[in-house]
């Protein structure tokens, strides 16, 4: 515990020798993402290119680890020292525009020729509202579907890939063969964000929400997780895995099913060794309500920038490079008005299609300021049913009383 | 003056550099962040109050709020088995280790060196490792286990509630064993080799020497080992994030984990430190009951 602190105030300390920039006469903004840490990515390219081109204001670019990225923010925002344009994971962004400590863009984006929010589709829009007004601006976006191995639904004679929640249960109890170390489905219930993001659009799917996870159908879909848990159609280790290794049973062949995001893709092409196909996921009744998980970023400008019209102008630069998005970085852009160009890879651009779909229906984490609370609510509840310490219906319930709690 | 710097050098005034530097070092390393740690658990805190000491009183709403979590009992208990069990099983196979090194057969020093490599590692890396040997599907162990035909079944170590709390203590036993088991070899090491032939010639069999001799003597090496271990073992983050995060459903959760959990995953600043207040009340218990039981003893 000594430690955290001590840490704390280094960084404070560190933060104040941050402020002493050298004065110049161009006007300096300071934007703070993730990308570039291991690879090139959208916030380091395209900082480097506008300053390329621009003199009058340059962008002072800085990494920041994934897992450190909202602490750095807070520290640096407490002690006077945020960066003027952040890029942040969706589920965070309410933690700070909900408590007005992002700018409030609402008019700037209304009289900007480059942002438009009919461009958006309304999931992620929706992250970066609160109460009405506009504090940020999507950047890109995923979200998860189902993808399945054709070879082995073809071995199994099943022909299509499971429409409802039900019809997912017997169809991953097919699928599976122990004597090939096939598990019939695999997804990510583990102890952290990952287990949320998987679990909350089948909530939603049963006409819930994160202010209200106990519906009867949410109870009812855990229910089914559990079946498949408890079945072996699914290895129980799904309550440690992440989503990138969970998928990757999936590309080796042992599961039959995946449930996970366009990220994988690239991944996939390599390392299966087999057709496969993406479905979008199945929905509690043929044809009923669908959703989706919400991933992605997006950017906000702080309320204290000392320079809001400059950060806003290097915001526009930064949206008007979407097109780019895709092609150039692999990330689906958040917008309807973009088409994605054809890669040449059969596979890959046939599960692209579905994944804009999908798109379509995903909702946010929230938004909500406590949304990590909420999130570790929901995956406590999850993983307490599906290892049997409680009920569905009891687990959910309590997570709705912690969760009533936060929410008021 | 003169007198006064001569006093410096040599003498009241030169204790009391020492003793002030000393001081200094605490307050400024230890002190200050406990206090501050102490006083946050005491506050509302929130991001526009995160860089200011001065922050809303919140009295024990806090302390309150922490009990109140439903997860809070379950954590405790994880506490103390993690922490028993860890000790346990550092202490009683370091101890058989020291033990079995100081019959001084050839090359006993060099292995006893080589077992320092699990204490050279970073806790990352050993819960890395362990994460592979302690997979479900895959893992090492239920390889072995299955090959040796003590279990048909998977074990799913890091995933079943059962498991997954031992998981992460067998892990942290391994890391801690070559640190116990070298310092109980110093311990040994000087216990003078004429107790034991004087013993030797009373007719004392192997059973009594230990207990007549190595264990009496070896009394304040074991206190000052159990304490590093309690801490050391309070203090372990790293092998949670890495094999188990807390999880399934907080069955791995101990209260180190949790009050980071709180801070850096939840930003909940105040309840972390509350937490963190809380495991240090339980180590000052600790250590006053430990201080106590050896007041009255002579140290070898």
């Amino acid at each position: 515990m000594k430690l955290r602190t001590l840490g704390l105030m280094a960084g404070i300390a560190l933060g104040a020798l941050g402020m002493a920039v050298p004065a110049m006469a161009q006007t300096v903004i300071k934007v703070w993402s993730i990308d570039g840490a291991n690879a090139p990515g959208v916030g380091d390219t395209l900082s480097k290119e506008f300053n390329d081109a621009n003199t009058d204001i340059q962008i002072d670019y800085r990494i920041i680890q994934f897992d450190d990225i909202v602490n750095e923010a807070l520290r640096a925002f407490a002690t006077g020292n945020a960066p003027d344009i952040i890029s942040l994971d969706n589920p965070d962004f309410a933690l700070f525009s909900s408590r007005g400590a992002f700018l409030d863009i609402t008019d700037r984006v209304a009289a900007s020729s480059v942002i438009k929010t009919d461009n958006y589709f309304e999931g992620p829009l929706n992250s970066v509202m609160w109460d009405g007004k506009l504090y940020g601006v999507p950047k890109y976006t995923d979200t998860i579907a189902l993808f399945y191995n054709k070879d082995l639904f073809e071995k199994a004679g099943i022909a299509e890939p499971p429409k409802t929640w039900g019809e997912l249960v017997d169809t991953a109890a097919k699928l599976t063969d122990p004597s090939t170390n096939t598990y019939g489905i695999t997804f990510s219930a583990r102890a952290g964000e990952e287990g949320t993001f998987q679990f909350l659009p089948w909530i939603q799917m049963a006409g819930g929400g994160y202010e209200n996870v106990n519906v009867p159908g949410a109870v009812e879909a855990l229910d089914y997780w559990k079946a498949m848990v408890d079945s072996k159609s699914a290895s129980q280790d799904v309550l440690s895995l992440g989503q990138w290794d969970s998928t990757g049973t999936f590309n080796s062949g042992n599961a039959a099913m995946a449930v996970s995001g366009p990220w994988e893709l690239d991944r996939m092409v390599e390392d299966a060794k087999f057709d496969w196909g993406v479905a979008l996921l199945p929905t509690q009744t043929e044809g009923g309500p669908r959703s989706s998980a919400l991933g992605g970023f997006n950017y906000g400008i702080f309320a204290n920038s000392k320079n809001p019209d400059e950060a806003f102008k290097v915001l526009e630069f930064f949206i008007s490079q979407d097109e780019r998005l895709f092609p150039d970085f692999s990330s689906l852009p958040a917008r309807n008005d973009i088409a994605l160009p054809e890669t040449g890879i059969a596979l890959k651009d046939a599960a692209l299609k579905v994944f804009q779909e999908q798109l379509q229906y995903a909702q946010p984490r929230g938004p909500h300021p406590e949304w990590q609370k909420i999130s570790k609510a929901i995956y406590d509840a999850m993983q307490a049913a599906l290892t049997g310490q409680m009920s569905a219906k009891d687990a959910l319930d309590q997570a709705q009383a912690t969760i009533q709690g936060i929410v008021g | 003056m003169s007198r006064i710097l001569n006093s410096m050098r040599d003498g009241v005034g030169f204790d009391l550099i020492l003793v002030g530097a000393a001081m200094v070092f605490l307050v400024a390393l230890a002190g200050l962040p406990l206090v501050y740690n102490v006083v946050m658990s005491f506050q509302q805190v929130d991001m526009f109050t995160l860089g200011s000491l001065v922050r809303p009183f919140a009295g024990f709403t806090n302390y309150v709020a922490v009990v109140q979590q439903p997860e809070f009992w379950l954590v405790t208990k994880n506490t103390l088995i993690f922490v028993f069990a860890s000790m346990a099983g550092q202490f009683i196979i370091g101890f058989a280790l020291a033990l079995f090194f100081a019959q001084n057969f050839p090359g006993a020093a060099t292995i006893r060196g080589l077992f320092l490599v699990s204490w050279v590692m970073p806790g990352l890396v050993v819960g890395g490792i362990w994460s592979f040997i302690l997979a479900g599907d895959y893992g090492v162990l239920n390889a072995i286990l299955k090959g040796l035909g003590l279990t048909q079944a998977t074990i799913f170590w890091k995933s079943d509630p059962n498991f997954s709390l031992w998981s992460v203590v067998i892990a942290n036993i391994w890391l801690g064993l070559a640190f116990n088991m070298l310092l109980l070899s110093v311990g040994l090491a000087a216990i003078p080799r004429d107790l034991y032939e004087a013993a030797e010639l009373d007719g004392a069999n192997a059973f009594q020497r230990f207990w007549t001799i190595t264990l009496p003597m070896m009394r304040p090496t074991i206190g000052a080992v159990l304490s590093l271990g309690l801490i050391g073992t309070l203090q372990q983050f790293d092998l949670f994030p890495a094999l188990t995060e807390g999880g399934p459903a907080n069955t791995s959760n101990v209260a180190g984990y949790w009050a980071w959990q709180m801070s850096f995953q939840l930003y909940d600043f105040a309840k972390g430190a509350t937490i963190s207040v809380m495991m240090f009340v339980l180590v000052l218990f600790a250590s006053v009951v430990y201080v106590r039981s050896t007041r009255h003893e002579v140290r070898g």
